[in-house]
């Protein structure tokens, strides 16, 4: 977070993302500070929706969808928002976002609808989305501020389809629900569908992403 | 105070803007949410019914395999679902009622499928239901609601009445209730003993 003022670019020329700040801010997003697995925010979604893939992605893709949207218009009002009001502003405005998706999956996609239940509605109370809005669009252009959406969106998006991945392959031998481990020599393990199997994914994936990212450089000193 | 008033107008018209702005969405999704809505609730009568209906039919072929074979009719106040299927197919009519009530955590509603004789038990469903997953929501499945079928929503002696219980013993209108969900299943029994009350009272 440190590195956001630095970031914020007040001449945000049209060559290159942003001179290069995109990059960063997209890697920033959907890597080194990744939301679920180095910052390990939004896991109740995380935990409760990836038993299936097909689930995680739409989850995903209304994250990201949210994400771009609240940051965009939080970005744009950021000069005329009284400070003080700014937290209910963009609750108002992520919750708008987050009605917009749930009331299109309830007229278009009325099946993933119900088995997401209420983790859509849910996302207004998500960390990432409000976190990054107050963090990054409070202080930063709108292009900016989308790449971020997209980025932290990205970064969600991705952990949550790995999780589902394995969870459904392992716990129901289907991927996207075609069978693809024959139940003649696979046994689904019931356990990965459940609620403990959503642990247990998480907290590997998080294990495998702070590995290979290494520790902070604040630990190393 | 004019950082007040400037507040307020800002929270004034940004609370107005996202109103309309979802009144707008909401408006022009109705119909196909109504029509899901529709759908859904055909599915689950067609199901507890025991009309054979392809898996992936689209709302509207739901729709009209719905109107071509269940008939609704009114008696009294309950409202009835039947189906009577093509001769044929060696079943026979088949009856279903729609039951609703509180749960634990949230409204429960479903179906009660019953025969001609109004008295034998052919199927069960929940369409709604939000009781805790893994004990209350077990009422969602399959070993719970076959246990219904067959059974009578009479006692032996004639009176009205189901008992979802976990006392040893066999009745004609027993089932077993779900360990650990005795709250849950106290609910369902109390809501399917007031719609069978009013069958019995209706078909005397």
């Amino acid at each position: 977070m440190a590195d956001n003022k630095q970031m914020a670019c007040m001449t945000c020329e049209p060559k290159g993302l942003c001179q290069g700040k995109g990059l960063v801010t997209l890697k920033e997003g959907a890597w080194s500070n990744n939301p679920l697995a180095i910052q390990v925010l939004g896991i109740c979604s995380a935990l409760a929706v990836t038993n299936r893939l097909e689930n995680s992605l739409v989850m995903g893709a209304a994250l990201i969808f949210v994400c771009v949207g609240s940051n965009l218009l939080v970005s744009l009002l950021r000069k005329v928002t009284p400070y003080r009001f700014r937290m209910i502003a963009e609750v108002a405005i992520i919750a708008t976002f987050v009605i917009l998706f749930d009331q299109f999956l309830k007229a278009f996609y009325w099946d993933m609808s119900k088995q997401l239940g209420p983790y859509v509605g849910l996302i207004i109370t998500n960390c990432i989305v409000m976190g990054r809005a107050e963090a990054f669009a409070l202080q930063n252009p709108p292009v900016l501020a989308i790449v971020d959406g997209v980025a932290n969106g990205l970064g969600y998006a991705v952990v949550l389809a790995i999780i589902g991945f394995f969870r459904e392959l392992l716990g129901s031998g289907e991927i996207l629900g075609y069978k693809v481990l024959s139940e003649q020599w696979y046994t689904p393990n019931q356990i990965m569908i459940l609620a403990p199997g959503a642990f247990f994914a998480l907290g590997i994936v998080i294990g495998i992403f702070n590995a290979i990212k290494g520790p902070e450089p604040e630990e190393k000193k | 105070m004019k950082n007040n008033v400037y507040t307020l107008c800002y929270a004034g018209v940004l609370g107005t803007v996202c109103a309309l702005l979802l009144t707008a969405v909401a408006s022009l999704t109705k119909p196909y949410q109504d029509a899901n809505a529709e759908a859904e609730k055909n599915r689950n009568i067609l199901g507890v019914l025991q009309v054979p209906y392809p898996a992936d039919s689209s709302s509207q072929a739901l729709v009209e395999i719905y109107n071509d074979n269940v008939r609704q009719e009114q008696s009294g106040e309950l409202e009835m679902f039947r189906y009577v299927p093509p001769a044929d197919s060696g079943r026979t009519e088949i009856v279903a009622i729609g039951f609703e009530g509180p749960g634990l955590w949230g409204p429960v509603k479903g179906f009660l499928a019953l025969d001609k004789d109004m008295r034998t038990i052919r199927g069960i469903t929940f369409y709604e239901q939000e009781e805790t997953p893994g004990l209350g929501g077990e009422i969602a499945s399959d070993w719970f609601q076959e246990q219904f079928i067959g059974k009578s929503i009479v006692d032996e002696a004639g009176k009205a009445g189901i008992i979802i219980s976990s006392d040893e013993g066999q009745a004609p209108n027993k089932v077993d209730a779900i360990s650990g969900a005795t709250m849950t299943c106290d609910k369902v029994q109390a809501m399917l003993n007031e719609v069978i009350k009013s069958i019995v009272e209706e078909k005397q």
